[in-house]
């Protein structure tokens, strides 16, 4: 099998992740207009939480279901308790406070769960599939990591796009204080959605350990490549960061393979660096027609 | 019944409404009229609770509202029609018109008063898929308003519907108002810089100037007061 072909693969699985990471980024920022640098953080305290339970000898589906589960409702204390006491001060303000809670996360998972690298297990196998005779880089456990943020971005877009709670989510990240004149619980809005992006994050952070090795930092990476996806697909569509994701993942997997992994975090960089010489407002910005 | 007692609102140091009292009985329309820094965007921010007020009260109905949340008093059934940027440009028209009606939880009713909606104010009906930043002035505001009969008001505050509007439309949009007043009984605090057409189409009127009221009677005397119009309202 072409080399080229084995990194497309492997750069499709990665992106899927980074994708996810975006969406979580990008959806707390339409909401809130914070960048989460804590979104990684949180997302590996999640899946420490679920190797905890499978430690204590919960099913793998059970822990699943848990770092899910904890991601939201970790989100939603963190708007309630952290983000939203600050809501009327300066945008750095709380921008400085995801990253004291990126901090005190980073110091935190060591005390409660032990410093050790530990490993993750996966959900299926991650031995790579054969076809034919050959066996390809793609594993029942891509597989399912591909299906798994495809059936979450399905189900957000369906929220956002169908339901009236969507609605009514999408009008307080737009206007607060008008949607608040509409009889909008516009907090609660907000709550939400910082709780079903943490959930996302989380999702990406159990999707990624079992490559990745579990450790108190190993959601630093993702975050970074993460966020420069978003930024790539313009901080402001969901589309855009599912998108600049996916090309975050393929274009680190080409650098790594054809260049060696060393130069992947410079890759990432150089991609960020040209994207926005070309389109300053990331590839998929919002165009207004007309604003009066 | 729309009562506001004794209000006063401060930002910081300065004084923006001064022991201002009025109130708008139920199927009727007042205007409150004055020039630029007059107090009339305070006084209507303040009734639907998005400014705190440092005394006074505001009361609906006789209860108290003053200390409500704005999301709250929109749920008692006022809407308050903010001036130039009161849609959410980024959702469609439909999508607008229904988050009016979002919080009454009856479905059936709001698909009725959505189509009433769109009756009411035609364009709209042709543009309903399309984002609302793609609209013009006037249709905008028939947005603002029509979302508020989604939301089957029975208090519409509209602040200076006529900004930037052609005469024509607004005179149009003030009809339709109007008629809403007379036929069921919905109760308006119109807040306008232009006086002239605010009295041809209000019940009462009062006028602020520096945040404190200085005349107010029924529209037609105060149209006629010729000295009143040369000292406040400019015509």
């Amino acid at each position: 099998m072409s080399r080229f072909f084995v990194l497309t693969l492997i750069g499709l699985t990665q992106g899927a992740i980074y994708a996810a990471m975006a969406l979580a980024l990008v959806m707390i920022w339409r909401a809130t207009k914070v960048i989460n640098f804590a979104q990684g953080a949180m997302a590996m305290f999640t899946t420490y939480l679920a190797l905890f339970a499978i430690d204590h000898g919960a099913p793998y589906w059970v822990a699943f279901a848990f770092a899910l589960l904890s991601g939201f409702l970790l989100g939603a204390v963190i708007e309630r308790v952290i983000v939203r006491p600050v809501e009327s001060a300066p945008p750095l303000n709380v921008v400085i406070l995801t990253l004291g809670l990126l901090l005190f996360l980073e110091a935190l998972a060591p005390m409660a769960f032990g410093g050790q690298i530990k490993s993750f297990p996966p959900a299926f196998s991650i031995v790579g599939l054969h076809v034919g005779n050959s066996q390809i880089a793609f594993s029942p456990f891509d597989a399912f990591t591909l299906g798994a943020v495809l059936a979450v971005m399905v189900l957000l877009l369906l929220l956002f796009q169908k339901t009236n709670l969507g609605l009514r989510m999408r009008a307080s990240a737009f206007n607060p204080e008008v949607s608040g004149l509409l009889g909008i619980r516009v907090g609660r809005m907000l709550t939400l959605g910082w709780a079903l992006a943490s959930l996302v994050g989380a999702l990406a952070g159990v999707l990624i350990a079992p490559s990745l090795l579990l450790y108190p930092t190993f959601m630093d990476d993702v975050l970074v490549f993460g966020f420069t996806g978003a930024v790539i697909g313009g901080l402001d569509s969901a589309v855009g960061a599912v998108v600049g994701g996916l090309l975050m993942g393929f274009a680190l997997s080409y650098v790594g393979g054809y260049f060696g992994s060393d130069l992947e975090t410079v890759g990432a960089l150089v991609i960020l660096v040209a994207v926005l010489m070309v389109r300053p407002r990331g590839l998929f910005a919002v165009q207004r027609l007309r604003q009066v | 019944m729309l009562e506001v007692i004794d209000l006063t609102v401060a930002y910081g140091p300065v004084v923006a409404l001064h022991g201002v009292s009025l109130t708008v009985a139920d199927g009727s329309m007042t205007a409150v009229l004055g020039a630029n820094g007059a107090g009339k965007t305070t006084l209507v921010r303040t009734i639907s609770g998005l400014t705190r007020p440092r005394g006074g009260s505001v009361r609906l109905d006789g209860r108290d509202i003053t200390r409500l949340a704005p999301d709250e008093i929109a749920r008692l059934g006022v809407a308050h029609v903010p001036q130039g940027q009161g849609v959410l440009a980024e959702l469609t028209v439909d999508e607008n018109l229904r988050l009016g009606g979002l919080w009454r939880r009856d479905p059936p009713d709001q698909r009725k008063a959505l189509a009433e909606a769109y009756d009411l104010f035609p364009p709209l009906a042709s543009r309903r898929h399309l984002a609302a930043f793609s609209l013009s002035g006037g249709e905008r505001q028939m947005l603002s308003v029509g979302r508020a009969l989604v939301a089957r008001a029975r208090v519409l505050l509209l602040d200076e519907p006529s900004l930037g509007l052609a005469r024509l439309v607004l005179v149009q949009i003030m009809a339709r108002i109007r008629a809403l007043v007379t036929e069921r009984g919905l109760t308006v605090l119109l807040i306008e810089q232009n006086a002239k057409s605010a009295l041809s189409v209000a019940d009462e009127g009062i006028v602020l100037h520096l945040g404190k009221v200085v005349a107010r009677g029924r529209a037609h005397q105060l149209l006629s007061e010729e000295g009143l119009r040369h000292a406040y309202l400019g015509f």
